[in-house]
């Protein structure tokens, strides 16, 4: 019995580390087996179906899924920052209120946001948003929380007594801000904006309202394709799009984001 | 609207200097209004017209009572976000006690294995689900190979299928919440125990279980609404066989083209998910007031 008890767990754990790790490697086996049906294990490997991902079926999507991603990453970014910088370093009156306001979009499931605008939107004539504004316009809101949070969390964290410092030695205010403030959150910020990136990038419950008939970004292109076939070019699309997505990461990790925050942010 | 979005700060950004913070809220202000607060007045009021007309009407609340198939999806969506839940929190315990209490090198293994796959987005994941489960999928050949069975099992298109591909993307958010649960545990409490001769087993039952209660009612939460909100996992692996409100809303939207009723299907989704989290705070409340109330007795 004693020494059951910890096989049985350990058992436990690898069998749920299995069940997390086993739709993956299916995926990636299936996107290198030369086989047009998927097989688990194939015999011979190859990268064909790789080289089929490069046509304008796919190449396009990809693009507006990066170009939406961007702008919905500066935008939520400078959104962030200055909605931070008047709740947390200025204070401004009704801080709270205002933190509750822009937090609330979390607590509407995305297809009834995504419904609410698409409904919005045809009453009121403005249609032709739909497509890239549109989806840069709801990806922010959905991104806006987590910036806005990360760089709050950020401002709050840092010393302000270096900040007096800076206003004792004669610092202009703009000065502080660029020197100080700006510097001290950015690891902060930066990861918000990768969140951001990562959210819009892969988002498909608002998305799959808003884009053109056509011209879609690349997660709904791969959902619609699914729909009537599994073929492994599926898999290539959807592993290309994961090494993407860690070098976006790496990318954001390298201008000085997360492991920044844990080392330096809260100094 | 985003370009005025995009202006907005351009323009301000000689005010941010300036005391009146206000100002510098104003677009994050009106990209909330125009693509959050007045999307969804719009949908709650259209919800209350017949479609034909704008006169306040609970016709479509009444479609919704009486088509039978709306309930349905209802019913369907809770219980598919129930068993999410209860497996979501079933599988992660394990794990999250391991994450919680390990010292050893494989703990960060585990934790990176536990969450990597967020990473990977959902459609990968359900795509990976699609081709094990599908009726030609790696399952049923194996089982057919072995002669286990003669036709392929009923695996995808079905509550099954849904269940196990939402777990699968639910389950780092579950493990998360009670790894930080199960962390909060004081080990000397464990050790204790262990000491004055309580088996592993009865240790886990009388002491760990009951006081990471919280941690497991909060993974519960975060499983049932993100199982209940989800929309491509059902939508690839039910398909047109298990419908539930989130496929339902979308059908009713670009397929039927009937707004009324869609936005009928989101508030009754919404407020699903609102009962829930409205569930999960008086469970809160309740716990605060007994610690305020009980201090003397755990003293």
């Amino acid at each position: 019995m004693t020494k059951l008890l910890p096989c049985l767990f350990w058992l436990a754990i690898g069998l749920v580390l299995a069940f997390i790790v086993l739709p993956i490697a299916v995926v990636l086996a299936a996107s290198l087996s030369p086989a047009s049906t998927v097989t688990f294990w194939p015999s011979e490997w190859t990268f064909k179906w790789y080289g089929a991902l490069v046509t304008d079926k796919w190449i396009s999507p990809f693009w507006l899924s990066v170009r939406v991603a961007l702008a919905v990453a500066a935008i939520s970014g400078v959104l962030g920052i200055l909605a931070a910088y008047a709740l947390v370093y200025q204070k401004i009156p009704g801080a709270s209120a205002i933190m509750g306001a822009i937090l609330s979009p979390l607590s509407v499931p995305q297809i009834v946001k995504g419904v609410a605008i698409v409904l919005f939107l045809s009453i009121v004539g403005l249609q032709n948003l739909l497509g890239t504004p549109a989806l840069i316009a709801a990806h922010v809101v959905l991104a806006l929380p987590f910036v806005t949070r990360m760089a709050a969390t950020a401002l709050a964290n840092f010393d302000s007594s270096l900040d007096r410092a800076a206003q004792s030695l004669g610092a202009t205010q703009r000065q502080r801000l660029q020197h100080i403030v700006l510097p001290m959150i950015k690891p902060g910020v930066l990861s918000g904006m990768t969140f951001a990136f990562i959210i819009s990038f892969n988002n498909i419950p608002l998305s799959v309202f808003l884009v053109r008939p056509g011209d879609t970004t690349l997660p709904i292109a791969v959902i619609n394709h699914l729909e009537y076939s599994l073929d492994p070019v599926m898999a290539a699309v959807n592993v290309t799009s994961m090494v993407f997505i860690l070098m976006v990461i790496f990318l954001f990790e390298r201008i000085g984001g997360f492991s920044a925050q844990l080392h330096g942010g809260s100094k | 609207m985003s370009t005025i979005a995009l202006a907005a700060p351009a323009t301000t950004r000689r005010r941010v200097f300036d005391n009146s913070g206000y100002i510098v809220l104003a677009p994050s202000c009106l990209v909330l209004t125009c693509f959050f607060a007045l999307p969804m007045g719009v949908m709650i009021g259209m919800s209350f017209t017949s479609g034909q007309s704008l006169a306040p009407t609970l016709f479509q609340y009444q479609r919704f009572f009486t088509d039978g198939l709306s309930l349905a999806g209802l019913v369907r969506t809770a219980v598919m976000s129930l068993l999410v839940a209860i497996s979501v929190t079933v599988l992660g315990y394990p794990v999250a006690y391991f994450l919680a209490r390990s010292r050893s090198r494989w703990r960060a293994v585990v934790f990176a294995l536990a969450l990597a796959p967020e990473l990977a987005g959902v459609v990968l994941r359900t795509y990976g689900w699609l081709i094990i489960l599908e009726d030609r999928g790696f399952i049923n050949d194996a089982l057919i190979h072995l002669g286990l069975v003669a036709s392929p099992l009923p695996l995808s298109k079905n509550l099954f299928a849904v269940v196990v591909g939402l777990t699968h993307v639910v389950l780092p958010f579950g493990i998360l919440s009670l790894t930080t649960s199960i962390q909060g545990i004081d080990p000397s409490l464990e050790r204790a125990a262990q000491m004055l001769g309580a088996s592993r087993l009865s240790v886990m039952r009388h002491i760990v279980l009951p006081l990471s209660v919280p941690g497991i009612v909060s993974s519960l939460l975060i499983a049932f609404t993100m199982a209940a909100s989800a929309y491509a996992t059902p939508a690839l692996l039910g398909g047109a066989r298990f419908k539930v409100l989130a496929t339902m809303i979308y059908e009713q939207v670009l397929f039927y083209i009937d707004w009324p009723f869609a936005a009928v299907l989101a508030i009754a989704l919404l407020l699903m998910m609102l009962a829930i989290s409205c569930l999960g705070l008086s469970y809160e409340t309740c716990r605060n007031q007994r610690r305020s109330t009980g201090t003397g007795e755990l003293v």
